[in-house]
């Protein structure tokens, strides 16, 4: 038979009473990190806990894009291995994650923002990253939709071209990992709520759960958006975060019109056309925090407003579908990744604003070598907790948000 | 077709025609027709072809619940022709078809469904690795509906609208239009929105009683007469409610009418309160075929001839679970149509009358049958009917089968709106449980289809509505729910899903051609909450926003998983009805400011950027390097309009207590005359803003700021000061002031001619501030500064003078050839004297000590709590942090492009600015390093991007670059 | 969500007129003896509540006035000012 129709992830399991390592979110950084403890650490005693299902959060909120041209030396190579990563875990997972490689243009509205693209670019090259600048001329020639003219709000100087880039179906990553995870041993555990963590004598002892208690020494969590208000609540850890709504829309689908991820910091704006023909776009917040996942009428029309302009042609689509997403933003637009401190056996992996997607891969990899070894790895040194107090913020705010020099 | 004529539910003028293209044809439709029932009045019957296997598509429901009759309509795409007008001339197309809609050649694809289960591309086409990118440009091209072409402009004027009120009802069907009546009899003003061209609801067309003598649609007629003809009601027809959000802000588009000043509009109320009337839509039944054009829904196919004079088919089957089945079989049996045989899905509860009725005119009712299967490939020939267990079945010819398994209660606002709701046994619907502030639902969409109740409901709804605004108290509320209880409640509804079935091409989801059989298969896969299924199975995420699948998808999910829990529903998201990006963006407009130069600055060769929130000058040369404009401040004398620098004036008893919070400088040493430059750090001790302090009197300054931080200075000056209760005052003067930068060995000249004042050297040295007049009129306020290293003289002169000022010193300096200069002039220039530029030679991250700037902190005042200051001390000695160093190249030919790195094996910093300077000859710059390349001497290594490895050589070398004792300025 | 708040002066207002202004984290701390954690602590770190905050707003498109006021994170909704709150 061609097709078989046996359960993914197998049957349910049933809450044990210990774990070696518990993970709180059953996301895509949790899922992750479970997946690479077992692959590459041999530790399968591991469960997941998941308020609601699998991918209910970010995970299935976020719009696919991945890439790796961040704006600093610290971040670049982290992206730059998640990206190398989609098509061997494709392999690995026998799940098509339909990485789709159709490189991403991050426009460019002045000549400072064409400025801060060549520092991006070099920084890119400098890492073995494929990233160019092109002129506004080649960037038509690419995205024949593209506005070029001088009327517009931001008039387009150019772009940065980064080959690599592209989407990866999110809800495949969720369901590819939960199935090599569940293969491997792990417990995904859905419907069940993380109520506390315990700890004695400040180290983790074990973690309440809405199914039941657990003992265990090693507690992760990668709850998304809403990591920072489970560690204050939970254990009185506060944390540099803000909690916001992002929102993301798709139109209906139209046969093939962009064939890149298209961007745009000053219009606060991305676009690309998903595999089944939906223009899928969004990239602006509702700048205070909250935890609700509402979108705003306010938002779908900036988005119209700037699509307007910039890709003209869409004034004739129309939108289908909207929502919104929770994005855990530090300031520095850099995320957290800390272990042992000040808690041991507590880790964290969170604020990672809205690039959670596209680094999911190559952080589980490296949280899972940072629980199995209680050591942080080098890739990961730099997201430390302790930046913010030393006065070090990481200076990736660049990476999207618009660039204008002050005369 | 002919039409017919001549009864009073018509909405169509048999008088006035229409003509459409399609397919080469013109056909004629009447005002007052849909794209859709124009084409089906031309006996077009495929109006497309589905996504995935190509499947014939035609007319199913009038609402645009599904993408069936989706056409190209005058270029745009996916047009849901069902309930869009016909207007004279429109071009309409067939999509997602190869050849033609009838003949598509892509047809062959449905005998392939055994290849496509559920989330097949999953599991398939990424073994081996090298298939992948192939079937990828594969699925791209069968994906996607309709086409748009890159250089498409739609066309029409699309407008937007902000609207206040005290009620606003959404749907103008009977208990939509009752609310609305009972709410404005107290005189507030209420907002009716109605996507159909008119009001009245599914009683619009319905024959059935409302009382004796009187049909419902006679009721709708009498009260739409009422609702247009009050003047408190403002009813907006042909607007679809799109987004409902908390605290009742409730968005929609309208269409305009041919006389109306927009082609669509964006509409956004505020309301008080809100009343939901929006009905029921059917609930399809589920079979193998069930899509086929032919087979229609009830309400379709009577509107289709009571609205629009077309009698749907010539033999019918109808195949329902509801007593409008039977009454739309019987009023379509009255006008003409052949009926073969009703076929109930219930075995009991029918309307009595009803039955009665249809025996009467000897039409069968088979009781607890239903059909199992529509025959004929393109176009319905023949039906097979069941019993519910399947055992039993019958063949019955027929041209239209008309299906209905129940109804389900238009629920997306009261969602949108955050109301959770949960599956009522009886009535087969999902109800609210708990509904949000301010906001009622009403009419059929609660369960109850009795004539009266369906009005009371809209009468205790108006005055819930009007209650939750205190305009009436709660006691006639009570009077009238008192009353509405007595009549007929919540109907039992019917909960049947599919016919007896194995549902290999029973679709459950027509946009996204998902059948019973997929939503199987992607439960066995473990895919077992309605929410995944669909994401799984892409069921109900297509243009028909859920309309199809949206009741049917969790009622199957709970009965095949057999699981204990009620039905869970699946999300639904805005926009309820797709919606054009050109509505959206409304009136959109761009928003620039301009300096009161503008139009001279233009006229003078200015070439143009957008830099923040204005308009500027950045070049006065072609060639973008700007030597003419950099020597001629060097040797002679330039103008440059900087009138988009932030000014304020900052006055009161607690002003130097505010700048002293704000600057790192100690403010209390400033003397009149002089000015003061300084700086503000964020809490990190970065610098956010630099500028000049002007102490004009006793607690009276006047500032100034970068132009980007202008729109925040206030915001920012506030928060820091936010607890304290100080009293100062703060204006915004940015607008009101326009400056005039003239710079040159030959700026006092020229400036001198025009100025009522002694502004020689010992009179105004360098730093000072003076105030004084131009031709005993136009008060000025002017510095001495040295931003670009040159005698130079800041004029702040009020903007309505800006022009006359400018003249005049273009005027004076036309003797020695004065010229304008840019922003990219005054950038070079300025770094050459090493001075520097926020944002350019910074970064978020980059604090004032970086920046070499820390001379003009004062450590002493720390009773001030300075912005900065705690996080400066406590970085002062971390060796990890960038300096600010001026660079020269080993080969002076050229400068490294700005945001080039600096780099060994690492990255250790990078290239702020950096020039060819005309001045000197070198190749220098400014660079921000890490602190051990800092040193005067230092060897930098520096990679540009596309620099293939070959890296440029560069030492770092003191600052400034030009005129290092600064003598120049102090001329 | 569609967010309105009330300014002490203007009114209630849709939210899009102002900016937040973070968590009330109570008046500046004195700088001495300050110890870079307890910094930390004021300028950067949140509570990250899930419920009802005090927090500031300024009035951008308005007023300008910097003010305090409750707000439901859960919801996005103004909120009265809850009677344990202080």
């Amino acid at each position: 038979m061609l097709f078989t129709y046996k359960s993914l992830w197998g049957k349910k399991p049933r809450l044990k009473s210990s774990y070696e390592v518990v993970i709180i979110g059953g996301g895509l950084h949790g899922l992750a990190t479970a997946y690479y403890l077992a692959r590459d650490h041999g530790i399968t005693d591991v469960a997941i806990v998941e308020k609601r299902y699998i991918g209910f959060g970010g995970a299935g909120r976020n719009t696919a894009i991945v890439r790796a041209n961040q704006r600093t030396q610290y971040n670049v190579p982290l992206y730059k291995e998640a990206l190398d990563l989609w098509p061997v875990l494709t392999k690995e997972l026998d799940f098509n994650l339909m990485f789709n490689n159709c490189g991403n243009l991050n426009l460019m509205h002045s000549e400072a923002a064409m400025k801060a693209a060549r520092m991006t670019i070099a920084t890119a090259q400098f890492h073995g990253v494929e990233s160019h600048l092109i002129d506004a001329k080649q960037a038509k020639e690419m995205v024949p939709a593209l506005n070029i003219s001088e009327d517009i709000t931001f008039p387009i100087h150019g772009a940065m071209y980064h080959p690599p880039g592209g989407i990866v179906r999110h809800d495949a990553v969720v369901w590819g990992l939960a199935k090599g995870c569940a293969k491997k041993g792990v417990h995904i555990h859905q419907q069940t709520e993380a109520t506390a963590i315990h700890t004695q004598g400040g180290k983790i002892a074990g973690v309440t759960t809405s199914q039941g208690h657990i003992k265990t020494p090693k507690v992760l969590v990668s709850a998304g958006g809403y990591s920072a208000g489970v560690i204050n609540h939970m254990l009185g850890l506060k944390l540099p975060i803000s909690v916001l709504t992002i929102q993301a829309m798709v139109t209906q689908p139209l046969k093939p019109l962009l064939n890149h991820v298209v961007s745009s910091g000053a219009y606060h704006c991305y676009a690309n056309q998903t595999l089944k023909g939906e223009i899928a776009t969004g990239a602006h917040m509702d700048p205070w925090p909250n935890y609700t996942t509402q979108t705003t009428a306010h938002y779908i029309k900036h988005q119209a407003e700037a699509l307007s302009d910039w890709l003209p042609c869409l004034r004739g689509v129309r939108f289908m579908r909207i929502w919104g997403g929770l994005a855990d933003m530090t300031p520095d637009m850099a995320p957290i990744l800390e272990g042992n401190d000040p808690i041991g056996g507590f880790y964290m992996d969170c604020g990672w604003g809205y690039f959670g997607f596209k680094s999911c891969s190559a952080a589980g990899k490296y949280m899972a070598q940072f629980i199995a070894t209680e050591n942080c790895p080098d890739m990961l040194k730099p997201f430390n907790l302790r930046r913010y107090e030393k006065h070090q913020l990481m200076g990736e705010t660049a990476a999207l948000v618009s660039y204008t020099p002050d005369n | 077709m002919k039409r017919l004529r001549q009864f009073p539910t018509l909405h169509i003028d048999t008088n006035e025609t229409r003509s459409l293209k399609y397919r080469g044809k013109s056909l004629q439709g009447f005002a007052g027709d849909t794209v859709a029932t124009a084409l089906y009045a031309n006996g077009i019957r495929i109006f497309s072809r589905s996504l995935k296997y190509h499947r014939p598509r035609g007319l199913y429901n009038l609402d645009g619940e599904s993408s069936n009759t989706c056409m190209e309509v005058d270029g745009v795409p996916n047009v849901r022709t069902e309930n869009t007008l016909l207007k004279d001339g429109m071009v309409v197309k067939a999509q997602n078809v190869k050849g033609s809609v009838d003949h598509d050649l892509m047809a062959f694809i449905d005998k392939l469904d055994w290849l496509m289960p559920a989330g097949f591309y999953y599991k398939t086409m990424h073994k081996p690795a090298a298939v992948w990118p192939v079937a990828m440009k594969a699925i791209r091209k069968a994906a996607g509906v309709g086409t748009i072409s890159a250089d498409y402009k739609v066309k029409g004027r699309y407008d937007e609208i902000f609207l206040t009120a005290d009620v606003c009802v959404i749907g103008g069907g009977a208990a939509g239009m009752m609310a609305a009546l009972t709410a404005a009899e107290s005189g507030v003003r209420v907002i009716v929105l109605e996507s159909r061209p008119h009001l009245g609801g599914c009683w619009d067309y319905r024959t059935g009683a409302y009382k004796e003598n009187k049909p419902l649609f006679a009721r709708a007629r009498e009260l739409a007469g009422q609702v247009e003809n009050t003047s408190n009601i403002r009813v907006f027809k042909q607007t679809s409610m799109v987004g409902a959000y908390n605290n009742n802000l409730i968005t929609a588009f309208q269409v305009g009418k041919s006389n109306d000043a927009f082609t669509e509009r964006y509409v956004e109320i505020r309301s008080k309160s809100v009343v939901v009337a929006t009905g029921c839509i059917e609930r399809p039944l589920i079979f193998e075929n069930n899509e086929r054009p032919g087979v229609m829904q009830v309400a379709c196919a009577h509107r289709l001839a009571r609205s629009y004079g077309l009698l749907p088919g010539e033999a019918a089957v109808f195949s329902i679970g509801h007593d409008l089945g039977l009454e739309a079989a019987l009023d379509l049996f009255d006008l003409g149509l052949k009926i073969r045989c009703v076929a109930d899905i219930r075995e009991d509860g029918h309307d009595a009358g009803l039955l009665a009725a249809l025996a009467e005119r000897k039409i069968p009712v088979l009781k607890g049958w239903v059909a199992a299967k529509a025959h004929g490939c393109k176009q319905v020939t023949k039906v097979t009917l069941a019993t519910l267990d399947g055992t039993v079945k019958r063949h019955i010819p027929c041209d239209l089968l008309v299906a209905s398994a129940g109804h389900t209660p238009v629920n997306g606002p009261l969602i949108l709106a955050q109301t959770n709701i949960a599956y009522d046994n009886h009535s087969g619907f999902f109800l609210p449980k708990k509904l949000p502030e301010k906001m009622f639902s009403a009419g059929w969409m609660t369960g109850r289809s009795h004539p009266q109740a369906i009005e009371a409901s809209g009468q205790v709804a108006g005055l819930k509505a009007l209650a939750a605004i205190g305009v009436t108290d709660k006691t006639a509320v009570f009077a009238a729910e008192k009353e509405a209880a007595a009549l007929p409640g919540i109907d039992r509804g019917c909960k049947l899903v599919t016919a007896p079935v194995k549902g290999r091409k029973s679709f459950i989801c027509f946009d996204e051609d998902t059948t019973i059989k997929n939503i199987k298969q992607a439960i066995d896969m473990g895919f077992d909450v309605p929410e995944l299924i669909k994401r799984f199975t892409s069921a109900g995420t297509g243009p028909g926003q859920g309309g199809i699948p949206g009741h049917n998808l969790p009622l199957f999910v709970s009965k095949y998983t057999a699981s204990a829990s009620k039905p869970m529903p699946t999300a639904v998201r805005p926009p309820l009805v797709p919606t054009l990006l050109a509505t959206y963006a409304g009136a959109h407009h761009h928003m620039f400011k301009r300096t009161p130069l503008h139009a001279s600055q233009k006229k003078g060769g200015g070439i143009f950027r957008n830099i923040g929130v204005w308009q500027r000058a950045r070049y006065f040369s072609s060639d973008f390097d700007c030597k003419d404009e950099i020597l001629n401040v060097r040797n002679n004398v330039g103008l440059l309009d900087s009138s988009t620098l932030g000014k304020f004036r900052i006055f009161g008893p607690d002003a130097l207590k505010a700048l002293q919070r704000l600057y790192v400088s100690d403010m209390s040493k400033l003397k009149q005359g002089r000015i003061k430059y300084s700086a503000m750090c964020n809490d990190d001790g970065c610098v956010i803003d630099d500028g000049i302090v002007i102490k004009r009197g006793d607690n009276d300054y006047y500032v100034t700021t970068s132009s980007g931080r202008a729109g925040n200075t206030v915001e920012w000056f506030r928060y820091h000061t936010r607890y304290d209760g100080w009293q100062y005052h703060m204006v915004n003067l940015t607008d009101a002031m326009g400056v005039i930068n003239i710079s040159g060995p030959n700026a006092r000249k020229v400036l001198k001619k025009i100025a009522d004042a002694d502004i020689s050297n010992n009179a105004f040295p360098f730093a000072g501030y003076r105030e004084f007049t131009v031709k005993n009129t136009i008060p000025v306020r002017a510095m001495r500064l040295g931003f670009v290293g040159e005698l130079s003289f800041e004029l702040h002169v009020p903007s309505s003078y800006m022009q006359s000022v400018w003249d005049m010193l273009m005027a004076a300096g036309a003797e020695f050839n004065i010229k304008n200069f840019g922003l990219e002039a005054q950038n070079v220039l300025r770094m050459e004297k090493g001075h520097i530029i926020l944002g350019q030679e910074s970064e978020q991250r980059t604090n004032l000590l970086d920046l070499g700037l820390g001379f003009l902190w004062d450590r002493k005042k720390t009773a001030a709590k300075t912005v900065g200051a705690v996080a400066l001390r406590q970085a002062e000695n971390d060796p990890g942090r960038f300096k600010l160093v001026g660079i020269r190249m080993q080969d002076d030919a050229r400068a490294p492009r700005d945001g080039a790195l600096i780099v060994d094996t690492h990255v250790r910093g990078y290239v702020a600015t950096a020039r060819k300077s005309f001045t000197t000859g070198e190749a220098v710059g400014m660079a921000l390093v890490e602190s051990q390349l800092s040193k005067p001497g230092s060897r930098l290594e520096i990679y540009e991007d596309e620099c293939n490895e070959i890296r440029l050589q560069a030492r770092v070398v003191p600052m400034p670059f030009y005129d290092p004792d600064g003598q120049r300025m102090k001329m | 969500m569609a967010l309105t708040l009330t300014c002490p002066i203007c009114g209630k207002r849709n939210g899009y007129e102002f900016r937040y202004g973070g968590e009330d984290k109570g008046s500046r701390p004195d700088e001495k003896g300050l110890s870079p954690a307890d910094w930390c602590d004021y300028v950067h770190m949140n509570t990250c509540t899930a419920g009802v905050q005090k927090e500031w707003w300024f009035h951008r498109d308005g007023c300008g006035a910097w003010f305090s006021t409750y707000r439901n994170t859960l919801s996005n909704l103004e909120v009265d000012r809850p009677e344990d709150s202080t």
